[in-house]
């Protein structure tokens, strides 16, 4: 009989642990959309790199919100403790009234401490650290003109900043949802996890859902500015940048943007030393882990704790629908400034610009770039305007950190 | 209305400064590069005519004849060799073939500019979508 009731209550307190009996229908919701998404990751190949891990995330926490609950210290007294714990040997004790208590640690989740990493800005930088190691900054040095293609397309990421002000949204928040604008997953995680952390799991799946649709959002855009002879534009090939030239970017480029704008400083600075890792040809192993093995590992934490930050409370809310307007808006709006600008340098040049390429200043290595090539071969299949978009596209990633610099420098956190 | 201006405060302030800011700094590169990418061209440009200066000097003095190389012959625009023409029409028809029935290749002629490896690098990077 004692074996049938130890059973009875053993299988009553898995069923009364379990999330089936407390979890609220938003929960069941997000894991619906969760599923979604890593439909569109594995089936589409959406950015499937992050949005596989974002969505599996999304999945564990509202299945399993403890998996990211925080670290917590509860004080008992004595007898408690006991009870509890079966003895209070070893627990800090804290002296209240007159009373001791025994400060008994309940350990946080595993997504939890994984996530300190996106909480205090660790992981962005080590991301861009990767990407530095894999980018060519040579086009952007034959032809230095690109940089203003590559600041244009960031014009997006201050009207949006307006748009969510006069939405209701705080100063911190608008900041980060413009930083949708700048199409840099990395940035957009580490504004956001400074100015509004609460808006990180919205903020980030706008940002990369929008990264994995350029292809289907600018080339509209990009038609309806620009005519088809400006489309047809064929440019000069760009001249060869030396070994020594490449070098001293990474150097020189940090100097300036550490020391004028010191909040840009982890990103860029990250960016720039995977560069000068690449560049210098010397540390070819620690190259190779920075492109390869850091940055997947990396990728997996920044991905699967984005996604638990979704948890069904905290995605589904009005605030979510206007925060993906937004940052659509705030896409569009850079592309828009990216091509008018390529549009006046056309002039400037008297014709030698293909203004298609100021759409590649949104960052989104490589894929904007790959969209100006496509969009520019549509109407002159000769034409090959990768390496010149590529130019506008490094930019970009160099441009949108300098904006995430302003913001944070100029919104309080 | 004082919330409202406020809202316009803030707006503007953000739009000047960011604007302001992203483009100055930016600017900024544009010329440090320009400039120490103008030195660097001319600092190449400079060892590479002394060099060619220097080239006729240590021809002009060979230590010992070397015997001529024959040149291989080079495959003329209509001359290009059998196998290349075979690997070429097996490549157009596993990508086309399928496609489109049967495909004939009428000409098979060497184009100038990029190389072929350029050229399988911009398909690569421009077919996914």
């Amino acid at each position: 009989m004692e074996i049938i009731d130890g059973f009875v209550n053993a299988i009553n307190g898995i069923i009364q642990s379990s999330g089936i009996l407390h979890l609220q229908w938003q929960n069941f919701v997000m894991i619906g959309i969760s599923i979604v998404l890593m439909y569109l990751a594995i089936k589409k190949q959406y950015e499937p790199l992050l949005l596989l891990p974002i969505a599996f995330g999304m999945l564990l926490v509202n299945l399993c919100p403890e998996i990211m609950a925080a670290q917590q210290t509860t004080l008992m007294t004595a007898e408690e403790c006991i009870a509890a714990k079966g003895s209070t040997s070893g627990y800090a004790t804290t002296v209240i009234n007159g009373i001791t208590y025994y400060d008994v640690p309940t350990y946080g989740g595993l997504l939890y401490y994984l996530y300190q990493g996106v909480k205090l800005g660790i992981y962005p930088p080590l991301i861009f650290l990767g990407i530095g190691a894999m980018t060519d900054f040579g086009p952007l040095i034959a032809n230095p003109k690109s940089f203003i293609l590559g600041a244009a397309a960031q014009i997006g990421i201050f009207i949006t900043f307006i748009g969510a002000v006069f939405l209701g949204f705080t100063d911190a928040q608008a900041g980060a949802i413009g930083i949708i604008g700048g199409a840099d997953g990395p940035t957009a995680i580490f504004v956001t996890s400074k100015l509004a952390p609460e808006l990180l799991g919205s903020i980030a799946i706008a940002a990369y859902s929008y990264m994995a649709l350029v292809p289907i959002i600018q080339p509209p855009i990009m038609k309806a500015l620009t005519t088809k002879k400006e489309r047809s534009v064929v440019m000069e090939q760009l001249r060869p940048v030396s070994k020594l030239e490449k070098i001293m970017f990474p150097v020189i480029v940090t100097i300036i943007i550490a020391l004028l704008l010191p909040d840009a400083a982890p990103l860029v600075g990250m960016l720039m030393l995977g560069n000068l890792f690449k560049e210098s040809g010397v540390v070819d192993r620690i190259c190779k882990t920075a492109q390869n093995e850091l940055m997947n590992i990396i990728t997996i934490f920044l991905g699967v704790t984005v996604g638990a930050t979704a948890t069904g409370t905290n995605f589904l809310k009005p605030d979510t629908i206007k925060i993906i307007v937004l940052g659509l808006i705030a896409f569009c709006f850079g592309t828009a400034f990216g091509v008018i600008f390529g549009k006046i340098m056309y002039k400037a040049t008297r014709g030698k610009v293909n203004p298609l390429i100021g759409s590649a200043g949104v960052s989104a290595v490589p894929m904007a770039a790959r969209v100006a090539q496509k969009v520019g071969q549509s109407e002159n299949p000769s034409n090959y305007l990768l390496m010149h978009a590529m130019g506008p596209n490094v930019a970009g990633v160099i441009g949108s950190a300098v904006a995430a610099g302003v913001l944070l420098s100029v919104i309080p956190h | 209305m004082d919330d409202f201006m406020a809202k316009v405060t803030t707006s503007a302030t953000m739009l000047l400064t960011g604007f302001t800011v992203v483009f100055s700094v930016l600017l900024l590169l544009i010329l440090i590069i320009y400039v120490y990418g103008t030195i660097m061209y001319k600092l190449q440009n400079r060892d590479k005519t002394k060099k060619d200066k220097k080239q006729p000097q240590t021809e002009e003095k060979p230590v010992t004849k070397m015997p001529a190389v024959q040149a291989a012959p080079v495959a003329s625009n209509d001359e290009i060799p059998g196998e290349i023409v075979a690997v070429i029409a097996a490549a157009v028809d596993s990508m086309y073939g399928d496609a489109s029935g049967k495909v004939r290749i009428k000409n098979i002629k060497k184009s100038g500019g990029r190389s072929p490896w350029a050229n399988a690098g911009v398909l690569d990077n421009t077919r996914p979508f």
